[in-house]
């Protein structure tokens, strides 16, 4: 790292807050995605904005490139550090400034934590609805930047739709506040708060955020479904489509995944199933009540073996207990995954499910399935054994086809993780290089060094080598999970 | 000025390049948008419309989506989902008389936005024509997607300043045919402000919140979707609640009509005034209000949007730039679009710059 530089930074930082030796860089080298490992030159840990901006500035003036991250829980390499450039540790930026419950809205800085913002306001009856699967660690930050979603995101949305204001800091050094405590956010003039979030830290640092809080509902119904087949779930969820319901969530889990989830959490999930559905209403009491009971004559015509409906909010639990527990739960029968999130049509799950089966075939992984079936975001888990030679490369590979399989059926390459360091390479199959190019030009237009979180998201570049790794250690707690 | 009706995007592509300045428009509903942003556009401005770009391109109830090229009327799009049972749950204004490209443009969204979101909420892709004439998607087609930019929501509320939209894509919702209308009043603006801060934390599913000053008192219009077995008890168990933890003075209920809805959404109540959106908080509304004198107005989705009918624009514009407010000028000749707080931002600027260097989508 250039030294006039790193002079420059000590001028902002005390040195407890600013990192440079090896030990204190280890932490930093790798998000969630620990295939990808990169030494960055020093971390800068702000706890207040003014350091941020004038970090930004200080980056833009001497060409260094940084990374904003938070808790590092990106699954697709997204806060992956820049060989010897600088990380901004927000986790300290960590305040909620303001909570107005009449308006049901916080203001909070980037590195609260999801989950703490549902911790404060539930006092209110209220609740910060985007729900990743690691929101107990996870940060508002890092969910701007990747427009994070989660299981509950069918009806409300993913987390662009939660954010009213922002202050940011271009990579340019250039500061801008838009939004207002209005629903409308923007309102009038183009909507900036969606041109922002799901940047992927390519424009720039959120330095604060006006989110938008929902009613706790009132009323959570669960019900469990099992099935002979995979298809035969597919097709249950076309039906409560068709019958103008519309779940909170409605989730899917064969198998490999299921067989995974019963060992690590004891779920009670029927052991001759070849898969199961979830599928939850939430809201108002005498709403849902009634719309439960039409759930249940789709459920039961649906040609389930059986139906298991969580009657206490303790059953209801363990339902999503092994659900959201069947990605760490897998790593009990296989050394380690990759997991992708590609999105399809929903009509097209059947069809790509099969697909994938004949993916695995080919070459010769296993695959556990877990997804959310309402709006036909996959998560196929890659299982392989680091230890052999070419495994890892063979994962990849194969996710990789799967990435293409969701393209040409009219899908996405992501719904929720991101590009980021991991899935650069499969733009190309989504966008024309016209499309490419526009998003490139505008990157430039924003961050005329490319110092903002280099090397994401757009084809090409250098990238460091894939490395085994295993399991992030929080995930093999279970505390944080690859969906 | 002189106006050109496009029927293809190739035909629409050639006229940004042929132009000096154009302005694009589906079916001119929002006469508000007639002038520039700030002042009355000059006459070497070309005018175009996209009505001629019609039609539902790809509709799937069960995948919840539909696309539809940019003129498509609005109604046609409703018409479409009704018969499945479907809805746009953004609820667009000017629903009779609207394109839907003008909709996104414009970022109108009506009452019912109040229960799910905004026109922000349910676009997922555009097929669009940018201001060097070059024609690309942004965002998918499917409910759910996180790659690339999400440069489909930049367009919402854009006023056609970046690219022209040719084709959109929405996320569309179940709708559940049965509804009341409440009619709830109070006696000062305070006191329904705080029936509505008591709603805000509370459990009811209400699809639509607005509300007006009528004479001396204050009437909240609030709409109630679901299961025809249910609603009765949801409404007694709103309107009990309300009479126990609220200042509501009587209260009246209208199932099945959508009359005051209907006339919020066509603005017939501004009586052909000047009609002027604004994004506003609940708690700026008792000073803002307060500076309208006899205007005409009508607050909606829960007081997030302010409608204000005047006869020219002129006191609003200094009562906005007071309050730090913006406006657009929806219906009427204000003598240009934005009113108040200008919308410029260095960060749409920027966009400007790669989607319309030559500055001729005006």
């Amino acid at each position: 790292m250039d030294r006039k530089f790193f002079e420059k930074l000590q001028q902002i930082y005390p040195s407890d807050r600013l990192l440079s030796r090896d030990v204190e860089l280890l932490p930093y080298e790798s998000d969630a995605l620990t295939a990808f490992q990169t030494k960055p030159g020093a971390v800068v840990l702000p706890t207040v904005d003014d350091e941020i901006i004038q970090t930004v500035r200080l980056c833009h003036e001497h060409g260094v490139p940084f990374v904003a991250r938070g808790s590092g829980t990106s699954l697709s390499g997204g806060s992956l550090p820049i060989q010897d450039g600088l990380v901004i540790g927000l986790n300290r930026m960590n305040r909620i400034k303001k909570i107005d419950p009449e308006q049901r809205l916080a203001v909070v800085e980037p590195g609260v934590i999801n989950l703490k913002i549902t911790e404060a306001v539930q006092r209110y009856g209220l609740y910060y609805a985007p729900d990743p699967s690691s929101q107990s660690i996870c940060t508002i930050g890092g969910n701007i930047a990747f427009n994070s979603g989660g299981a509950h995101c069918l009806k409300y949305g993913m987390t662009s739709n939660h954010i009213l204001a922002m202050k940011v800091v271009l990579a340019d050094g250039t500061v801008t506040e838009f939004g207002s405590e209005s629903i409308e956010g923007i309102g009038i003039g183009p909507d900036l708060i969606g041109l922002f979030v799901g940047s992927e830290g390519l424009f720039g640092v959120v330095l604060e955020a006006t989110v938008r809080l929902m009613p706790t509902p009132e009323r959570y119904r669960t019900v469990m479904a099992a099935y002979d087949n995979l298809g035969k779930a597919g097709d249950a969820v076309s039906m409560v489509v068709a019958s103008g319901l519309l779940p909170g969530a409605m989730e899917i889990m064969d198998k490999l995944a299921m067989k995974a989830a019963e060992a690590s959490v004891n779920a009670g999930y029927p052991q001759e199933a070849e898969a199961i559905l979830i599928v939850e209403l939430e809201g108002e009491d005498g709403q849902v009540s009634a719309e439960f009971e039409q759930l249940e004559q789709v459920i039961q015509s649906s040609g389930a073996i059986e139906i298991i409906i969580a009657q206490t909010a303790r059953e209801r639990a363990k339902i999503w207990k092994g659900r959201k527990g069947a990605f760490s739960a897998v790593g009990r029968l296989s050394p380690d995954y990759v997991v992708q999130d590609g999105v399809v049509p929903r009509s097209k799950l059947g069809e790509a499910l099969t697909k994938i089966g004949e993916l695995k075939q080919k070459f010769g992984l296993d695959v556990a399935n877990v997804f959310h079936a309402g709006d036909g975001n996959l998560h196929p888990l890659i299982l392989y054994n680091g230890a052999e030679d070419g495994a890892l490369e063979k994962a990849e590979a194969l996710a990789g086809e799967i990435l293409k399989l969701c393209v040409s059926l009219g899908g996405s390459i992501t719904g929720e993780h991101g590009v980021g360091m991991e899935k650069r390479d499969y733009m190309p199959a989504m966008f024309t290089e016209l499309e490419l190019d526009v998003m490139k030009d505008l990157r430039l237009a924003i961050d005329p060094k490319e110092i903002a979180n280099r090397g994401k998201m757009f084809p090409g570049g250098e990238a460091p080598a894939l490395k085994q790794h295993g399991m992030h250690p929080l995930e093999k707690q279970g505390v944080i999970s690859r969906e | 000025m002189s106006t050109i009706t496009v029927k293809s995007v190739d035909e629409l592509r050639q006229v940004v390049k042929d132009s000096k300045y154009l302005h694009v428009f589906g079916n001119g509903s929002k006469t508000g948008l007639k002038t520039g942003l700030y002042s009355e556009f000059s006459d070497d401005v070309q005018l175009v419309q996209l009505s001629g770009l019609i039609g539902i391109t790809e509709y799937q109830p069960e995948e919840y989506t539909i696309t539809a090229q940019a003129g498509t009327p609005v109604k046609v799009i409703q018409e479409a989902l009704a018969k499945n049972g479907q809805y746009l749950p953004f609820d667009p204004m000017l629903a009779d008389v609207s394109t839907i490209g003008g909709t996104v443009a414009t970022n109108l969204s009506g009452s019912r936005r109040f229960r799910y979101g905004g026109v922000r909420d349910f676009i997922l892709g555009a097929s669009v024509v940018d201001g060097q004439g070059r024609s690309f998607r942004v965002g998918g087609k499917v409910v759910k997607n996180s790659a690339g930019f999400d440069l489909t929501k930049f367009l919402v509320g854009s006023l056609g300043l970046y690219a022209i939209m040719t084709e959109i894509t929405f996320k569309v919702f179940p709708d559940v045919p049965d509804f009341t209308t409440l009619k709830l009043t109070f006696n000062t603006l305070d006191d329904l402000l705080n029936a509505i801060y008591f709603l805000n934390q509370n459990v009811f599913e209400l699809d639509a919140l607005d509300f007006e000053p009528d004479g001396e008192q204050w009437v909240m219009w609030a709409r109630m979707t679901g299961l025809a077995d249910t609603l009765s008890e949801r409404v007694e168990r709103l309107t009990n609640t309300l009479k126990d933890k609220t200042k509501l003075q009587t209260y009246d209920e209208m199932r099945g009509d959508n009359t005051v809805w209907d006339t919020h959404n066509s603005l017939a109540w501004a009586d052909g005034q000047t009609v002027v959106k604004v994004a506003i908080a609940p708690k700026q509304i008792p000073k803002f209000d307060g500076l309208l004198d006899s205007a005409k107005r009508w607050y909606s989705v829960g007081g997030n949007v302010a409608w204000v009918a005047s006869d020219t624009g002129d006191a609003l514009d200094t009562v906005l730039t007071q309050q730090n407010l913006t406006g657009l000028c929806v219906v009427g000749d204000c003598g240009k679009a934005i009113l108040g707080k200008p919308i410029d931002n260095p960060l749409s600027d920027r966009v400007k710059t790669i989607f319309d260097p030559e500055k001729k989508l005006v």
